[in-house]
Formats: C-alpha cells, structure tokens, sequence
C-alpha cells in the first residue's frame, strides 16, 4: 500500500537509523538510511525521495543546513526533523525554513504514524495542487490552436481582447479551421473560467430537440419528459454558452434565443415560472450570414445581437507557413498516441502538404497526418504515405485540359469558397460587379 | 503444520506466570498449527536495563538472544514483563525485525489480559517470518501500539496474510 512512498532516514546514531528502518519496512514504505547530511545530498542525487526524517544534531553538516539545501535543490521533498528535549526553538526554526513537521526523541509510534498520515496528506494536496496548477496553464494558454503566421497571430490578439469583455463574439471560419477552440481560449482566459463553458452544435440537433435542450422542460411538457430537466441555458450559469453552427437555427429559435438575450430569463418548456439566468454567448458558423439576411434566413436583429465583436479564423490555405508546425505537432500527438515511433516528414511529402489547398483545413490536415502514421512502413512519413490527398479540384481541372467553361466555373466556386461566399469580396477580386457575378453563379449552377 | 523441521521456541525472560506461557502455546497451534517448546527462563536483563528510562531496551535484548546457541529452533519469541523501548520510541509492546530470527514481546503494557499477549506474540512472529503491516480491518498484523488499538484487532490473521504465512511457512 506504501510502496510508492519513498523514505530516508538521516541520523548518525546506527540504533536510531534502525529502529526507524524497521519500522519504516514494516509499514511497508521504500525506506533507506543514511549515516550524515552528505551521504543524504548523495542519495538525493540518485533517487527521488518523497519523505525525509532529519536528525537535527549530527556532526558536520547539521540536520538545519540538510534540511535548507534540500528545500532549496528538491522542495517536493517533504521533511521531518527529529530533535531532543529541549531544543524546541531549534525546531521552529526548521519548521520556518520548510520542514513540514518534527518529532521530539523519544516518541511514541502513534506520533510518528501521525506525522506520516499528515505528511501524506500535505503530498497528496501539494501533488493535486501542481496538477490543477498545470492544468489552468494549459487552459490559458492557446494550448491547442498552433500557427505562428501573422492570421494567427491576428486571431490570439483578438481572443485576449475580447476575452476580457463580456460581449457576445461571433467566430467566423470554415468547417475544420477551430472554432471551437478559439471559443474555448475566449472561455479560459475570461474571468467566467471557472464556470461551466456549455458547447452545443446547433446544426446537429433538430429545432424542437435544440429547443427543450436548452431551455430545459418540466415533467409532462411533451411525450417522454418522464422528469424535470434543466436546460443548457439554466446549466451554464456564470459561464459560457458556444453555439456552434449558429446559422442553423430556425426563425423561431432565433427570436426565442434573442428574448433569452434580452430578458436574461427563461421559462422552461411545461412551466410558466421564469428563471434568471446570467452566461456569456459565442457563437460560431461557416456560412455567410450577411447572406443568409439577404435571403431572409436569418434574422437581422438576432445577428446584430450575436455579432458585436467577430472574430475570423483564417482557413489554412490562406496561412500556409503554418502547416509545417502544424504537421509536426499531429506527427508528434499521432506518433505518441500509436506509440509509432515516426520521427519526421520527409521534403517531398511537407511540400505536398504545403501545397495542398486543405479544403477541411486543420482538421483535414490531422486526419491525413493520423492516418499517414498507422499507414506507414518507414520512420518517416514520404509522399506515398499521404498519396490519398486529391489535389484540388481546379488544379485537377488544369492539368485535364478542361473547356474554358468548366474553368470558369471552377475558378468561380474557388474564388467564392476562399471568400466565404462573400459576394462583394468575390466579385472584387474577379473584376466584375455583384450582379454580374449573382448571374455567373446562377448560370454555372453553382452553390454553397 | 510446517513440513520442514519449522520449530518454535518460547523464551521467557525473568519471571513469567505458566498461565501466559499456555496461552501463548495454544495460540499458535490453534491459529498456525505450529507446536511450541518452551525454553529454560533466562535472567532478567539487567544489560539492558536504562535507568533514565526506568525501561528496557528491546533491540538490546533481541541481540543478546541472536547470539544465544538454540540451533533447533527456526525463531524465538522472548516474553518479558517489563516495560520495552526501542532508542526513536518511547516504549513498544513488542518488537521484531523482518525475517529475524528471535523477537520480543512485552506484558508491561498488556493489563494482564493473555488475549492481548497472544496477538502480540502473533503479530511478531509475522514480522520474524517477514509478514509487513496490514491495512485489513482486524488483521492480527495491523499495526497497533496501544491495548484500544489492540483490542480492536482479531487474534487471527486476515485470509491475505495467512495465506502469504502458510506459503512462508512451507518453504
């Protein structure tokens, strides 16, 4: 049971460091001796202990300067300093340079299995500390999202603004580029952190099943609601809701999520008692809302509403320089997590990727890493490894001799692709005005 | 019952009323099968005797018996009635050293119960045989050092131990 616990008892009396020994063996710890301060540094040196019990008298160095130098090289270490009647003074000293507890010689076993039990404990909380502690730095930093390009750079710069502020932030991307994470950076380094951060996929779920998810129903409002049930809204409290391909929703969720953002109150679904609510709203989509306002799908209000602040992911053909650190870091986690020892990517196959249009960026770019991994035979990932990458298609096109028309209207659906399906930006870089590019893609049949 | 010439001796140390030293015989036949001798009572140990303590120094004792010449008897357990310490603690009920040969056991603390020294015996006998601390709830080999706690451990030891002892025991 005490195995992992290692032990080192530091005395230059033989009996003392014995008696403990044994004890120590016979509660079934990892326990070693040694004679002097030095022999302790030295053992130190080689092994992690977790526990040391110093004499405080011992000729040359004493059980104090042991106990500083060990605070001072290894503070995991706990120690405990054993001292006789009458030099308690010396004991608070130690006490207040780091030693967790002592002991006044002789004791009883009943103490020493006290000191042990607290001892145990103040490891047990001091090793959750440094976890949590490690955890909260990996949440707060952009622990997951990688690029060093100046896009990325943008998009770090906007999260921490914006994370300070408590405005509803829309994040604009295409599918794969990591909307959700950019909403969970926005969530860590907001001081909702330790709330609840909620995301929902809107795209994913069915209006009257998104609408009793988030507004929670009580027992009876519809056919199978055997029970009370709080809704999404209810759940995050304090914290963040992420509503992840928020151009999905219906008209009617719309205006019932606008009144929610309003009113800050909701009433689930069977009861008439309305309940206060607080959170934070993000929201994310890869279409075009402006779009979608001008079709009449989307409601101009909700959007001005969700939309104070946007924040635009780029996609990853429009930050190339990215992909190597991004394929290194996949090469890494897949490599790890197959325990496939793959060490790198080869020129030809990076250039490949480089060149690749990623029309799923990031999360394209992993799977095509991941299954490079489990695929190949070799070390090192080479261009047959990742030979199930089509080249786009307007590349395809070109090099088929295609008719002009096709070309077109390839070069059409890639433009606006890499534009979002935003019309004025599209129309802009093609050279010709809205309408005329609203007729090309009529004409071509092109849609998103 | 051991197979293989496993024997037992019980050392009484000074004075020990016959009453204990039964009890003591009839523990471990009745829990380990193991038959008991008991040897000629030694002197008490006046060598160990610390007279700041007013107590006597267990690892002291178990030293002097380690040296004593009783080639038939695998261990030994000595019976004192006296008050042990060991130099760290300050007193013991009963003190052995893992996979020693001879331990010590105390009737100073123990109240006169024989039910108490019986699980002491037991519990020191595991260390000489190199049982370590349980954490079972009851286990005579659960660590204890004082009579409460004592008697809140069974004369027995848990099927874990036992288990282990039976192996040690037959090898």
């Amino acid at each position: 049971m005490n195995q992992n616990m290692s032990i080192m008892v530091v005395d230059d009396e033989l009996v003392v460091r014995e008696s403990l020994y044994h004890w120590f063996d016979r509660e079934d710890y990892h326990v070693e001796t040694a004679s002097s301060g030095d022999e302790a540094l030295k053992k130190l040196m080689k092994s992690n202990f977790d526990v040391l019990f110093v004499d405080m008298k011992m000729p040359g160095m004493s059980g104090f300067e042991l106990l500083k130098k060990t605070k001072e090289l290894y503070p995991d270490a706990a120690v405990v300093i054993i001292t006789a009647y009458g030099s308690i003074d010396t004991a608070v000293k130690a006490m207040k340079a780091g030693a967790s507890d002592y002991l006044l010689k002789p004791f009883k076993p009943d103490q020493l299995s006290l000191v042990m039990e607290k001892v145990l404990r103040q490891k047990k909380m001091n090793d959750e500390y440094t976890y949590l502690k490690g955890q909260l730095s990996k949440n707060n930093r952009f622990n997951d999202i990688i690029g060093e390009s100046d896009a990325m750079k943008k998009v770090y710069s906007m999260i921490t603004e914006v994370a300070k502020t408590d405005a509803p932030i829309l994040i604009l991307g295409e599918t794969g580029t990591g909307k959700e994470l950019v909403a969970k950076a926005i969530h860590a380094k907001s001081l909702r952190c330790s709330f609840p951060f909620v995301p929902i996929n809107c795209g994913a779920l069915p209006d009257s099943l998104l609408e009793s998810e988030l507004f929670g129903y009580n027992k009876g409002a519809f056919t199978g609601a055997n029970q009370n049930r709080k809704g999404f809204l209810e759940v995050v409290s304090g914290g963040t809701l992420f509503l992840d391909e928020i151009g999905e929703i219906s008209q009617k969720m719309q205006v019932d999520l606008l009144r929610v953002l309003q009113d800050k109150k909701i009433t689930r679904l069977g009861d008439t008692r309305q309940i206060d609510i607080e959170f934070r709203l993000l929201s994310a989509t890869r279409q075009n809302l402006d779009e979608k306002i001008v079709s009449g799908d989307f409601r101009n209000d909700f959007f001005y509403r969700i939309n104070i602040i946007s924040i635009e992911i780029p996609p990853l053909r429009n930050r190339r320089e990215d992909i190597p650190l991004l394929a290194q870091h996949f090469l890494n986690k897949y490599s790890q997590e197959t325990t496939r020892k793959i060490e790198k990517i080869d020129r030809n196959a990076m250039k490949y990727l480089i060149d690749y249009d990623w029309p799923g960026n990031v999360r394209e770019l992993e799977n095509a890493i991941e299954r490079a991994v489990v695929l190949t035979k070799s070390k090192t990932i080479s261009l047959d490894d990742i030979n199930f990458l089509k080249p786009s298609s307007s590349n395809s096109l070109i090099s088929k001799n295609a008719s002009l028309k096709d070309m077109e209207r390839e070069h059409i659906k890639k433009i606006l692709e890499d534009n979002n399906w935003n019309i004025s930006n599209a129309a802009n870089i093609l050279g010709v005005s809205r309408s005329t590019l609203h007729r090309m893609i009529k004409r071509h049949h092109l849609r998103k | 019952m051991p197979s293989n010439g496993f024997s037992l001796g019980i050392q009484p140390i000074g004075e020990i009323d016959n009453f204990f030293l039964k009890v003591i015989t009839g523990s471990f036949l009745g829990e380990l099968s193991i038959k008991t001798f008991i040897l000629p009572p030694l002197k008490s140990p006046e060598y160990a005797f610390n007279k700041r303590k007013i107590q006597y120094d267990a690892g002291l004792i178990i030293n002097r018996m380690e040296k004593m010449k009783f080639p038939e008897y695998t261990k030994i357990i000595g019976i004192i009635d006296a008050d042990l310490f060991i130099p760290v603690f300050s007193y013991v009920l009963g003190e052995a050293r893992m996979k020693g040969r001879c331990a010590i056991i105390s009737l100073f603390r123990l109240e006169n119960n024989p039910e108490r020294m019986a699980k002491v015996a037991l519990h020191e006998f595991g260390h000489l045989m190199n049982l370590k601390h349980c954490q079972e709830k009851g286990c005579v080999m659960k660590f204890s050092n004082n009579v409460e706690q004592l008697d809140s451990n069974f004369s027995f030891f848990c099927e874990y131990c036992i288990d282990q002892l039976n192996y040690l025991l037959k090898k």
